[in-house]
């Protein structure tokens, strides 16, 4: 008997919305968790979904990823790619992995959250894979690192992150907590699909398994491009949702959950992506910088999206390309100088040839950011090593949860945002930040940043060694230079040789 | 005398830092106080140059010897620490 073609059965198949009868539309999708918007159900229909999958479908391809990831895996075990690896690729890894696999789970409770309560038959088909997805993702990114622990313990952090205060590990939660745990499907869709993955981390993957096949780690660029597959299928859930939106008068409501997490996303992107694309990979494996990534990428491609679904571009969009000039050099500098507080060697980059490419890259870096790296360099050089660690803390932003950071040297233009809300004195790193949090005081307001809880006692003894404490960072995980310092004495050699 | 935490934007430094001073400190203290977290470790030092306090986004400076407890400022306040 011959099968009916998909599409000759999909939508009839996938169209689940019924009238119900024994309780309350707003009780079978509580608006607060369907985020509704009044939209009445019947509306939610006409959500068509680009990206049309069956279940068995979804199971055969996603075996056949699985089996690939894992066995290219299994058969580079042996390669020692890891121990040949350059210490700054090394630090892309624990970076990557400290920061993501747990909020995969948190990933796969906001599908969940579209898969049951989203209003649209179509958004719930699409999220319960997206959902299964994420669990996938989770699992690979935790059992690929965990290989790596016998080698480097700092690759702990993988599993051990999500558990721990680590002022990183903060600012990640407090935005993957806003973004997909704490709202309903629409801004879950908004948010985490569109915004987040759209923009983001469907090209960044992308990105990072190039730069990985460029270092020869070919074990993390396949399980890369595996999970890039399927962020591909379920990032288009927020497209649908915006066009449903729009027809039914909602596009300011929509406009202002993108404008939100769009500039939240790009705050954590400028700090892990933007020093691991500048920084951390080698200078002879860069293919474009930072900036470049995102003008191609981000800020030309998803401003297309944005029109092309009848959005605008966000009212900060400027500032945010402005922001491409400095954003990672403060994040790098940052991560380096308080280097014991992170769970990864961070890399200095900044060889003579590191320094030539930043200039290039970023015309007038040597004559802000470079000015800060002739101090530590030459302390290094004269033995002063004390001189480059910190007495104090960054101050943190109370929205992205970053050290409040900017250009140094000449033209120095690092300032705080303050905001006084209720009697209590906040701090943000941008005009972007405080506007998201006067989007909703009320869900931010209750937060503490690290230095909050610096200042109200919560770490004991208040120094270095109860820091470390709080943030669960034992000896043997504590960051230091990735290169053991090898590049301060190229500029010694380089130095004596221009003397002579 | 009372510990009193104030924000630090030093000049040519890249990024604002946690400054722990004393209520009985003077602008001219609260100044080296910030100097020791970024002077000589990220910002180079400016010999025969003196250090002012100004509050963030101020033309005035404050008077070298005024007190912390006379400034008015609030915890954590940022100030802005220049070479003159």
């Amino acid at each position: 008997m011959a099968l009916l073609g998909r599409l000759d059965w999909y939508n009839l198949a996938r169209t689940t919305n019924w009238t119900p009868g024994s309780v309350t539309e707003d009780e079978l999708f509580p608006p607060d968790m369907s985020g509704s918007m009044g939209i009445p159900l019947s509306k939610w229909e006409s959500y068509d979904e680009p990206y049309k999958q069956t279940y068995p479908e979804y199971v055969k391809v996603q075996r056949e990823k699985d089996a690939g990831a894992y066995s290219v895996k299994a058969a580079l075990e042996r390669s020692e790619i890891y121990e040949k690896a350059d210490p700054g690729w090394q630090a892309v890894l624990k970076l990557h992995y400290g920061a993501f696999p747990r909020a995969e789970y948190s990933a796969s409770t906001a599908e969940a959250r579209m898969a049951r309560f989203g209003k649209a038959p179509g958004m719930r088909n699409m999220a319960t894979m997206g959902m299964l997805d994420e669990m996938r993702h989770a699992q690979l990114q935790l059992y690929f690192p965990h290989e790596l622990c016998p080698k480097d313990r700092q690759f702990d952090w993988a599993h051990k992150s999500g558990d721990t205060n680590h002022w990183a590990i903060v600012a990640a939660r407090h935005l993957f907590d806003d973004m997909m745990v704490t709202r309903g499907a629409s801004e879950v869709a908004l948010g985490l699909t569109f915004a987040f993955e759209t923009g983001f981390t469907n090209m960044q993957f992308l990105g990072l398994a190039a730069d990985a096949a460029e270092v020869g780690d070919w074990s993390f660029s396949n399980m890369i491009s595996s999970i890039q597959t399927d962020e591909s299928r379920h990032a288009q859930i927020g497209g649908p949702l915006v066009a449903i939106l729009l027809e039914n008068g909602k596009k300011e409501e929509a406009q202002r959950i993108v404008d939100m997490m769009i500039w939240r996303a790009w705050k954590l992107f400028s700090a892990v992506t933007g020093a691991a694309m500048d920084y951390f990979t080698p200078v002879a494996d860069r293919k474009m910088s930072f900036k470049e990534f995102m003008l191609e990428w981000i800020v030309s491609q998803f401003e297309r999206a944005l029109l092309d679904l009848g959005l605008d571009k966000p009212w900060y969009w400027d500032q945010l390309v402005a922001d491409l000039d400095h954003a990672s050099h403060a994040m790098q500098m940052g991560f380096w100088f308080w280097r014991p507080i992170m769970w990864w060697n961070n890399p200095a980059g900044v060889t003579a040839e590191d320094r030539a490419w930043l200039e290039e890259k970023y015309p007038g870096w040597s004559e802000s950011f470079g000015t800060v790296w002739d101090v530590i360099t030459d302390n290094l050089l004269e033995g002063k090593k004390e001189r480059t660690y910190p007495e104090t803390l960054p101050m943190l932003c109370n929205m992205c949860q970053l050290p409040i950071a900017s250009v140094p040297g000449p033209a120095w233009k690092v300032r705080d945002f303050p905001l006084e809300y209720k009697g209590r004195s906040y701090h943000f790193c941008s005009e972007g930040c405080q506007w998201c949090f006067e989007q909703e005081p009320e869900r931010y307001a209750g937060h503490l940043s690290l230095i909050d809880r610096f200042l109200a006692g919560h770490i004991q003894p208040p120094n270095l060694e109860g820091a470390l404490n709080y943030m669960s960072l034992a000896p043997g995980e504590i960051g230091d230079d990735a290169h053991n310092y090898a590049w301060v004495e190229t500029i010694r050699a380089a130095r004596q040789k221009a003397a002579a | 005398m009372a510990a009193f935490p104030l924000t630090s934007n030093f000049q040519g430094d890249f990024v604002l830092q946690l400054l722990p001073v004393d209520t009985e400190n003077t602008m001219d203290e609260v100044a080296a106080a910030a100097a020791h977290h970024s002077v000589g470790r990220r910002v180079p030092a400016r010999p025969g140059h003196t250090l002012r306090v100004r509050r963030q986004g101020a033309s005035e400076l404050m008077s070298r010897t005024l007190k912390v407890s006379e400034s008015g400022l609030k915890p954590m306040e940022c100030i802005e620490v220049i070479w003159e």
